[in-house]
């Protein structure tokens, strides 16, 4: 398959022009198979990232690149599972990730 | 939704960010490409998130009036996902979890599959190196939490 998601890039560049993450602990909500999670999490310190699809959250674990292995963690949670378990004031950015 | 806002805001740290990315409420567009020219351009037949889109924007315009976050930015920027065929894109979506909501029995599904085949031909026509897209107009915004927070507790 040579399906190419954003190729230029556009959704990373305005995400990065609005947020530094540099040493920041940072939940995406909604990763998917990870394809955006991959493109910033260099930059952070911690990244939690969740997703209801098992399947999705598979594809992000076994796609997780060896740079990021023990910086970024993969969770099939819904959201509403995750907050249940989370203490207030954990993470510095909080990223709402095509989850409406 | 206004609850998912609410639980964010209190795993944010004060001075933390939240980031909402999210489609325009508006039907993204299926074009086919030959090399920098549009030679085809067609709404998805599969949009039908409409209500989905306006209910998040409802929930976070209520969070905001409640002084929940504040908006410090907003951009819009296009996000396409390109494929060497209509059925690879569409299977990929299918794949990737868009869809999701459609079922086999849904008299949506045949036209959508009516669609995608007639772009493939019109691609197929254009000639080698034509590829089909999928272009979306979406937005990004920031916001702060605007509670100190013992208020919350």
């Amino acid at each position: 398959m040579t399906v190419r998601v954003d190729p230029e890039n556009n959704e990373t560049r305005a995400l990065l022009d609005l947020v530094d993450f540099t040493g920041k602990h940072v939940l995406e909500i909604g990763c998917g198979d990870g394809r955006l999670t991959w493109r910033y999490a260099g930059r952070a310190k911690y990244v939690t990232a969740i997703d209801p699809k098992a399947d999705a959250i598979t594809r992000a674990k076994e796609n997780l690149p060896e740079e990021l292995k023990g910086r970024v963690e993969f969770h099939q949670f819904t959201f509403e599972e995750f907050f249940a378990i989370s203490k207030p004031s954990s993470f510095d950015s909080i990223i709402f990730s095509w989850s409406f | 939704m206004v609850h998912a806002l609410e639980e964010v805001q209190r795993l944010l740290k004060s001075d933390g960010y939240l980031i909402d990315i999210q489609p325009l409420i508006e039907a993204p567009l299926i074009k086919i490409y030959q090399g920098n020219r549009i030679v085809f351009i067609e709404p998805d037949p599969s949009y039908d998130y409409e209500e989905d889109l306006q209910q998040a924007d409802v929930a976070l315009t209520q969070v905001i009036q409640r002084g929940l976050f504040v908006i410090e930015r907003r951009s819009e920027f296009d996000f396409l996902t390109h494929g060497s065929s209509a059925p690879e894109l569409l299977a990929f979506w299918g794949k990737a979890g868009a869809g999701d909501h459609i079922s086999e029995e849904d008299p949506g599904e045949q036209r959508i599959k009516e669609v995608y085949a007639r772009v493939e031909e019109i691609r197929q026509a254009a000639g080698l190196g034509a590829e089909v897209a999928l272009h979306e107009r979406a937005r990004i915004i920031r916001l702060t939490p605007n509670l100190r927070k013992e208020e919350l507790i």
